[in-house]
């Protein structure tokens, strides 16, 4: 794998996992 | 010990001042035993305190204490307008929305996440006063990818607060 597809791959794994735990968070977090 | 080194290690005991101090008031205002919500400033202010300075003291992990620095910022900045919302002054006038939400607060944590950009961008951009500040406003690492950030950040958390009950 050259190192623009890795680098891509790495920005869709961290984008999806950070969108999963701003949900969670908003989903979690009552005041 | 050079100027840099004097100047990185003043930034970084700024970060931990306002960092501690943070723990601090919201161990005081609110305990985690009250509500379990209270985890995540309780969390995002040990990161603070142990793990952003560690990242930010290497060369090799400073933009990853960086990106941690700004993001924990931008979780404060969302969960403190949801508690000012929650807790939305009644009468709302522009006094009481100044001095009553934690507007205060909100600010004191840009503070923490500008110290943070001061480390980053000296090490990365230099010491050279003459040297003209170059770079696509909206790309890593300027500040335009930080209010998309907090944009996106906030309407995901806003996502998932109205539709995941």
């Amino acid at each position: 794998m050259n190192q623009f597809r890795w680098f891509t791959l790495n920005w869709w794994i961290l984008h999806i996992l950070a969108i999963a735990f701003f949900l969670y968070l908003g989903h979690s977090v009552h005041f | 010990m050079t100027v840099r080194t004097y100047i990185k290690t003043m930034l970084l005991v700024g970060l931990v001042s306002l960092s501690i101090g943070g723990i601090l008031l919201h161990t005081r205002i609110h305990p985690i035993k009250t509500n379990y919500s209270n985890l995540v400033p309780a969390i995002s202010c040990i990161l603070s305190i142990l793990i952003v300075p560690t990242l930010f003291c290497f060369r090799k992990t400073i933009a990853y204490g960086y990106v941690l620095n700004g993001f924990l910022v931008i979780i404060g900045t969302v969960t403190m307008t949801h508690f000012s919302i929650a807790h939305w002054p009644n009468p709302a006038t522009f006094q009481s929305i100044i001095l009553t939400t934690l507007l205060a607060d909100i600010l004191i944590l840009w503070g923490k996440f500008f110290i943070g950009k001061s480390i980053f961008d000296l090490e990365f951009f230099g010491y050279d006063a003459n040297r003209e500040k170059k770079g696509v406003t909206y790309r890593y690492p300027n500040m335009g990818w930080w209010f998309v950030h907090l944009a996106a950040v906030s309407i995901i958390y806003y996502i998932g607060f109205m539709l995941w009950r």
